[in-house]
């Protein structure tokens, strides 16, 4: 087990730079998730690591282990990729068994016991013997993950393991995966576009965006304080709202002609954003000191019974996400009614060219919406 | 719910047929069995005339005594030509002889062949792959009468290039073709040279089709080299591979014009394989009777080779269709 470390490791195919200098430690026995959208080069990222593809430049070390110029073989890594691959002539148990054996250094009553214990916190012990053909895709993906844990390689690596498997087969998967963390620390690099999973699974998410890891935390602080508008749109469902502010005078915020009873730390910046998850909006019907004047303009059930309400704040949308109060829809306002939208200034950011602010938002002293 | 849609597609498409002038016979071409029948029918009658009444007068012929130098009407004979042929020791001496024949040449090919692919396989990025490729594959190309013709010329004992090489290591010239010791194995070796590409080119199909991602957890895994053979390339490739070897046994089965040319059958009987000895029995003994009896006898190992192998598929199949 040992921490891996990579420094300023590029990946470049032809002109396209899939992997840009990143330096990074994916710390030991940690579950890291690499989150980002489609081609933000978080599995060229992952096959670098892996020794699968070669980088353009930088290094890779596991621990003090300098393993860039190696081949996979000889770096010690465990791997789940996305399709379930299996060997195809072996039942399930000597599939978990197959790396286990090339591996001298390992007794054969070590080499059980590994192989037993994954099969009974997988489930699979009804299938041991079973002929590879014989399981649907999601239990082949389950025998991948066991062949990958037991190895208890230096780091193990997961390649969107649940990309290609149903939805059912994907929960027992991530359940899977849960128990098998319960009982083996190792270090685990985790690749995925689906921000549920990586919420679920990581101790922490380095979030990937253009070849560069924006930011790296702890699954909530990533979303509540997001460093970047990236990462305020990336993760949520729907994303954060951001609404471009102008400072007013007197020291307050006008979006789109309406103002704002927010201050800006750093007067005198123009295009500053404010960046509001939906889940935090309130929507008052009647007029309150922090409130803005906008109108309903769309409504839809989400899952949950949540509501998502599209708002007008002038020429700006904003979205909020509410519980109705009792019943189906109750306090949730039709389409077209006058209401006042809250920002709460504690779970409200401020971004200026894609980039947090450090400084929160302050509250105006006199608020111009009980002016108006 | 597929062949519902389809009998309802053809029901309209023969409504809108038989509105339409000459409405006789489009409604004839509409009818369902009609059309494809009609679109298959000139294949069918080509491979009729051709393939199927030969085959099945052969047969017939098979039972007769029919010499056409003796200008006499055929008699027949019953088993008479089967019972003579395989109580010719000669045919046994020349069915073993193309036995070797095909075992060595298909096993070779097959093996050379097969390096030879991964080797290629490796190469993708190596420069001048596409020509390597293009030259490898010139042998088979090139028709088996030309290249018997050309190597007489290159084992010419006199002023073949092979023997100006030898002779200018200051050793003796080898008579490769009218050497009985040495006969066999030149015909042998320009087979392999003519033959090796096509099992080059079956490994590379085969070795593409067996998928990326599980020759990269093969790696990952630090699978040997036997069991990435055995457990990934063997599990994917073997169809294809084993069609090749089929292909390449009825082939080398059948050899005939490659030793026509360069040793027709000799020195002695050194390299006459069975369909030299069909073509000297039909055509320089226009011995019809006999040879239609030995021409069913080697249609019929073909049969049992291809048989073999269908039954190998089926096996295969039936343990996919079972998971």
């Amino acid at each position: 087990m040992a921490d891996v470390r990579v420094e300023g490791l590029r990946r470049q195919f032809g002109s396209l730079v899939a992997v840009k200098d990143i330096s990074f430690v994916f710390p030991q026995e940690a579950v890291t998730c690499l989150l980002g959208p489609s081609g933000c080069g978080k599995t060229t990222l992952l096959r670098m690591v892996a020794g699968l593809e070669r980088p353009t430049a930088g290094t890779i070390r596991f621990g003090d282990r300098d393993v860039t110029a190696l081949a996979a073989r000889r770096r010690d890594v465990a791997m789940v990729f996305q399709y379930p691959v299996m060997y195809r002539t072996l039942s399930v148990i000597e599939n978990i068994e197959l790396p286990l054996a090339n591996d001298r250094t390992l007794s054969p009553a070590e080499r059980r016991r590994r192989v037993d214990e994954v099969i009974e916190i997988l489930q699979l012990g009804d299938a041991r013997r079973l002929h590879i053909d014989r399981l649907d895709l999601g239990s082949r993906q389950k025998v991948a993950v066991g062949r990958a844990i037991a190895r208890r390689a230096t780091v193990t690596l997961f390649d969107e393991p649940t990309t290609n498997v149903d939805v059912h087969a994907k929960l027992a998967l991530i359940r899977a995966f849960k128990e098998l963390r319960r009982h083996v620390r190792q270090t685990i690099v985790y690749v995925t576009h689906d921000q549920t999973e990586a919420m679920t699974l990581a101790d922490q998410i380095a979030l990937m965006h253009e070849g560069e890891i924006t930011q790296c935390a702890p699954p909530r602080e990533l979303y509540d304080a997001p460093n970047s508008e990236f990462g305020g749109w990336f993760l949520g469902n729907p994303g954060m709202n951001f609404l471009s502010a102008r400072a007013a005078q007197g020291g307050g915020f006008v979006v789109d002609g309406v103002p704002f009873p927010l201050v800006a730390p750093a007067a005198g910046l123009d295009d500053i954003r404010l960046g509001i998850r939906p889940e935090y909006v309130r929507i008052a019907t009647a007029p309150l000191p922090e409130g803005v004047p906008a109108r309903v303009q769309r409504r839809a059930v989400a899952i949950g019974g949540q509501h998502l309400v599209t708002l007008a704040v002038g020429g700006s949308r904003i979205k909020a996400k509410i519980a109705p109060v009792v019943g189906p829809s109750r306090g949730v306002p039709e389409i077209g009614a006058d209401v006042f939208v809250v920002c709460p200034i504690e779970h409200a950011m401020l971004f200026h060219r894609g980039e947090r602010l450090a400084e929160p938002p302050r509250r105006l002293a006199s608020s111009p919406g009980a002016a108006g | 719910m597929a062949g519902s849609a389809e009998a309802t597609a053809a029901t309209s498409s023969r409504r809108t047929l038989a509105r339409g002038p000459g409405r006789g016979l489009l409604a004839f071409l509409g009818r369902r069995e009609v059309l494809p029948t009609a679109l298959i029918a000139p294949v069918l009658i080509f491979f009729i005339i051709w393939n199927t009444i030969p085959t099945l007068w052969l047969l017939g012929l098979s039972f007769y005594r029919f010499s056409l130098t003796s200008g006499r009407p055929p008699i027949y004979s019953g088993f008479y030509n089967y019972t003579s042929i395989l109580n010719d020791t000669s045919t046994w001496f020349d069915l073993s002889r193309t036995f070797i024949f095909v075992v060595l040449a298909v096993g070779i090919e097959t093996v050379a062949g097969f390096f030879l692919g991964l080797l290629f396989w490796g190469s993708n990025r190596l420069p001048g792959r596409r020509v390597a490729l293009t030259l490898l594959f010139a042998p088979m190309v090139v028709t088996p009468v030309a290249a018997g013709t050309f190597w007489r010329l290159i084992y010419d004992p006199t002023f073949g290039v092979l023997n100006w090489f030898i002779r200018s290591l200051g050793l003796p010239a080898v008579r490769f073709l009218s050497d009985a010791s040495v006969a066999f194995g030149a015909v042998l070796a320009v087979d392999v040279w003519m033959w090796t590409p096509f099992m080059v080119l079956m490994t590379l199909a085969a070795l593409a089709s067996v998928p990326k991602a599980e020759l990269e957890a093969a790696e990952i895994d630090r699978l040997t080299w036997f069991q990435r053979f055995r457990l990934v390339i063997l599990y994917h490739g073997k169809f294809i591979l084993m069609l090749g070897i089929l292909l390449r046994t009825i082939d080398a089965f059948k050899t005939m014009d490659l030793i026509f040319d360069m040793t027709f059958g000799g020195p002695g009987t050194a390299t006459q394989l069975i369909a030299i000895s069909l073509f000297r029995s039909a055509f320089e003994s226009f011995n019809m009777g006999s040879s239609s009896a030995l021409a069913v006898v080697l249609l019929l190992i073909s049969i049992a080779f291809t048989a073999t192998f269908l039954y190998v598929l089926y096996l295969r199949e039936r343990r996919t269709s079972d998971a």
